[in-house]
């Protein structure tokens, strides 16, 4: 398929067709109103089904219903509308059901603002809803790699039978790039799920569940679903910038923030200082070995993001021992500008 | 002689005042005002019968009208601050309403109205009073909270058809059904406005909007919601009604019904919902004028204007006279 | 190769249409693109603005604190972005509803009525193409073959608008071209 120049939201919408997903249910809000606008009428011509829920929480319990029935489907919103979701992404995972989310993060707490922000890392990383459980988090940079993330992210989603979260900003979401998708799943080549709620012809009746009223046995399935998190480790991912030698300093940033970082490093870069990016792709597992081989070749490290400090609490817990980290935020959906990174930069190498 | 007196900077070049003048005594500008508008100006003085309809249905409070020595004024229950509305959009109507049933009734110093999340957030930028906001659709348990921890104050939500029947029904059909005693605004605009056009539970079968591209299926989203039907059917004692504010008798029939909403309240008497039949000329791509006459010849029909349900004592009153 | 350019006006004045233009000119020129919308209520008819970066290669913030191109329809407009431009940077004025020049001298600054130019090439909406042709004009960054392409595609629905669209395209190109700096040849 040539490029096209796509919206985020509208390639993270394609992407969802190109991977096989024939569901999406949804409800408005700002930024990302582009991905059900483009799923309702994009969905239909390849015989899919869109659902303009009555709320997130309708959205996101149709998709435990969907997902529970074997099928991929997905959903998105923005901050406050992924709040309401909580309680049903832990039903989600406590039921081991493989759904795709995005979050389009915006401004908050609260009703907050629209316009781009990182405030949702701790909320996607650390549980956000109740009990022990783990989504795994993906934050594209690019809209090309939105697309791509998003198809990867049906397929761990159905390897680990777990919530993937995509988390990217009103950026991402409203910017337009070129994109290509490479790669197209029809459905119906697609792995039968052996567990999901088909049907019992010729079998037990599968049950869709996360009540485990004995103690031992809910303990059991907490070491389980805690197993099935380690294996995810694999699948952590990272990019670099600029890292191949020693750096003054190793600038930590994902998202948008991380393309304003590249941008603020080539105008580093002239002045004769030594400066690199370290980009998780993977939020959750968190790149944390390769983020400490990063750290070992700078002398200082700063961690840029869109909100007053969240990742930054995990850049420091695996690194704080070996290198000094300092922080620089904007917040509220004030984006930080590449000079502004760059003056913040220059000032950490001058001490 | 009467005459409109028009505040030019307020006005948003609508237009809807000059077609509701019936002795077409207003023409648009040639000049822009500071907002870059075009606003009307006075061409047939003479004409002027001091009617008001200009003033009652200028959706920016723009317009007064002089009259035998005497002017007419904004209501004090307004703050000075513009609305944020699109041009022609009747929520502003709908808040000039609502305040002037709150001056009216000297209740101002002990009103707490509930701002939804719509394009009424602002809302508690615009009335004069002590103002909460809440979350998308939680208004009414909000209202509550205030109501039964402060009896003594008059309570109102102003919400729009996502809020209130959308994500907010739940708390829509028990707050009536606890009979809640406050006073719900619900404007229907059949529509998102906020977010940009996305189909509303009030959207009209076949009407566009954007996750509705060929217009609204009945056989994928059902048919509209007519929420005082349906709330009509609960037999807690409630005040519910259906008024418009497309034309300017419509709007004097609907300034009534808004202030009975308040007395009721003010009485004790029950749950009050007034819905308001209005428009959205951004996201039906239509002209402030053209959008009144849609909503009358399209949403009229299919959700009447009338009183639905009065309190019951009232009832036994009707048949006592 | 590396520009950026805000073009900003009121909602309406189809400010978001040329940036889309521009950048996917830019894409079929073989360039790396990104375009980023202003976006909220604050579009509801107030101003609105997009950024459009070209590069040669791979492009890193779509937002610009200092852009190297301006087009501004509208005089909010250029209050707001006239200080933000980078030293030797181009500003496109449309002098139909701006009242006044940029103040810097360090700028190239451009004026075009472009809705009186828009007007006699028959068009009230497409004053918006006069100051994209004249912004290509003045800067030479792309190809005007280019650009026509896209245009013909974009409006591909609606045959009528095109020729009318090249015309005011090739209107403001002329006085862009006039007004081309020196060393914006490059
Ligand atoms: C939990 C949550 N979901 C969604 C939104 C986004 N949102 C803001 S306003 C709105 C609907 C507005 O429509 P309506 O209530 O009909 O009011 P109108 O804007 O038309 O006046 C939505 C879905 C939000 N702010 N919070």
């Amino acid at each position: 398929m040539a490029k096209k120049l796509m919206k985020g939201c509208e390639a993270i919408g394609e992407a969802a067709i190109q991977a096989g997903c024939r569901l999406f249910f949804g409800y408005p809000i700002t930024p990302q109103n582009e991905i059900p606008e483009y799923m309702s009428a994009r969905l239909p011509q390849v015989g899919g089904t869109f659902v303009q829920a009555e709320s997130e929480v309708a959205a996101i319990n149709m998709l435990y219903g969907a997902a529970g029935a074997g099928c991929r489907a997905f959903t998105s919103s923005s901050s406050p509308g992924i709040s309401l979701m909580m309680e049903g992404i832990s039903y989600i995972a406590g039921a081991e059901l493989p759904v795709v989310l995005v979050n389009i993060m915006r401004g908050g707490p609260g009703l907050g603002g629209i316009l781009p922000s990182q405030s949702d890392y701790f909320q996607a990383t650390k549980g956000g809803g109740h009990g022990d459980y783990r989504l795994l988090v993906l934050a594209p940079s690019t809209v090309q790699e939105a697309a791509d993330l998003m198809i990867d992210a049906f397929d761990m989603a159905d390897q680990y039978r777990n919530p993937v979260m995509i988390l990217g900003d009103g950026l991402i979401g409203q910017m337009m790039e070129p994109v290509e998708f490479k790669r197209g799943i029809k459905p119906e080549d697609l792995p039968h799920k052996s567990w999901a709620t088909t049907g019992a012809k010729g079998r037990k009746p599968n049950i869709i569940n996360s009540l485990h009223l004995n103690p031992e046995e809910l303990e059991r399935h907490n070491w389980d679903l805690y197993k099935k998190y380690q294996q995810m480790q694999k699948e952590v991912r990272h990019d670099t910038y600029n890292t191949g030698e020693n750096v003054d300093v190793l600038i930590v940033a994902y998202g948008t923030v991380a393309r304003i970082a590249r941008t603020a490093i080539d105008s580093l870069t002239p002045k004769g200082h030594k400066v690199g990016l370290f980009r998780p792709i993977t939020l959750y597992p968190f790149p944390s070995e390769a983020l400490i081989a990063a750290a070992q070749k700078a002398k200082k490290v700063l961690v840029a993001e869109l909100s007053t400090g969240q990742m930054v609490e995990d850049v420091r817990s695996h690194i704080a021992h070996l290198r000094p980290v300092d922080f620089y935020g904007r917040a509220g959906g004030m984006v930080m500008g590449a000079e502004e990174l760059a003056d913040r930069v220059e000032k950490l190498i001058a001490g | 002689m009467p005459k409109p007196i028009i505040e030019k900077d307020r006005c948003k070049g609508c237009e809807l005042c000059i077609s509701a003048c019936p002795e077409k005594v207003l023409a648009l500008s040639q000049e822009i005002n500071a907002k870059g508008y075009f606003f009307p100006v006075i061409v047939q003085p003479d004409a002027c019968t001091g009617c008001r309809y200009c003033l009652i249905m200028c959706p920016d409070t723009a317009i007064q009208v002089e009259n035998k020595g005497k002017t007419t004024a904004r209501s004090v229950a307004l703050t000075q601050k513009p609305f944020s509305y699109c041009p022609g959009c009747t929520h502003g109507v709908i808040h000039r309403l609502v305040a002037e049933a709150i001056e009216g009734l000297g209740v101002q110093d002990r009103t707490v109205g509930i701002a939804p999340v719509g394009c009424s957030v602002l809302a508690y930028e615009f009335f004069a009073c002590d103002m909460q906001q809440a979350s998308h659709g939680r208004a009414m348990a909000v209202a509550t909270g205030i109501k039964r921890g402060r009896p003594d104050l008059t309570v109102f939500t102003y919400q729009g058809d996502g809020d209130l029947a959308s994500i907010g029904m739940a708390e829509t059909v028990h707050a009536a059904n606890r009979g809640e005693k406050i006073t719900v605004i619900f404007v229907n605009n059949a529509i998102y406005g906020m977010t940009g056009g996305q189909m509303a539970p009030t959207t009209l079968p076949g009407q566009v909007a954007s996750t509705c591209p060929t217009g609204r299926d009945v056989k994928l989203a059902g048919y509209p919601i007519r929420v005082v039907e349906l709330l009509k059917e609960l037999k807690t004692p409630a005040y519910l009604t259906r008024v418009s504010v497309h034309d300017p008798k419509a709007i004097l029939a609907a300034k009534k019904s808004i202030r009975k909403a308040f007395e009721y309240q003010l009485k004790g008497t029950c749950f009050s919902l007034v819905e308001v039949l209005s428009t959205c000329p951004t996201n039906w791509g239509q002209t402030p004028k053209e959008a009144c006459d849609w909503l009358k010849d399209n949403m009229i029909p299919y959700y009447p204007i009338r009183e639905f349900k009065i309190p019951e004592a009232e009832e036994g009153d009707a048949h006592v006279q | 190769m590396y520009n950026e350019i805000v073009m900003a006006g009121f909602g309406g004045q189809g400010v978001l249409l040329i940036g889309k233009l521009l950048a996917y000119a830019g894409m079929k020129s073989g360039l790396e693109v990104t375009w980023m919308p202003s976006y909220g209520p604050e579009m509801r008819g107030g101003t609105c603005n997009c950024t459009v970066v070209l590069s040669d290669r791979q492009i890193g913030s779509p937002i610009s604190q200092h852009p190297h191109g301006l087009i501004v329809l509208n005089l909010p407009s250029l209050d707001k972005f006239e200080n933000s431009v980078r030293k030797d940077g181009v500003i496109i004025v449309n002098t139909s509803l701006i009242n006044r020049m940029p103040h810097r001298t360090d700028i190239t600054a451009v004026p075009v009525p472009s809705n009186e130019v828009a007007l006699e090439a028959g068009s009230n909406k497409a004053a918006n193409m006069v100051a994209l042709g004249a912004f290509l004009g003045a800067t030479g960054l792309l190809e005007m073959t280019s650009i026509r392409e896209v245009l013909e595609e974009t409006f591909a629905a609606k045959p009528k608008l095109i020729s009318i669209n090249h015309a005011c395209l090739s209107k403001g190109y002329e006085i862009g071209l006039a007004r081309k700096p020196a060393q914006a040849a490059q």
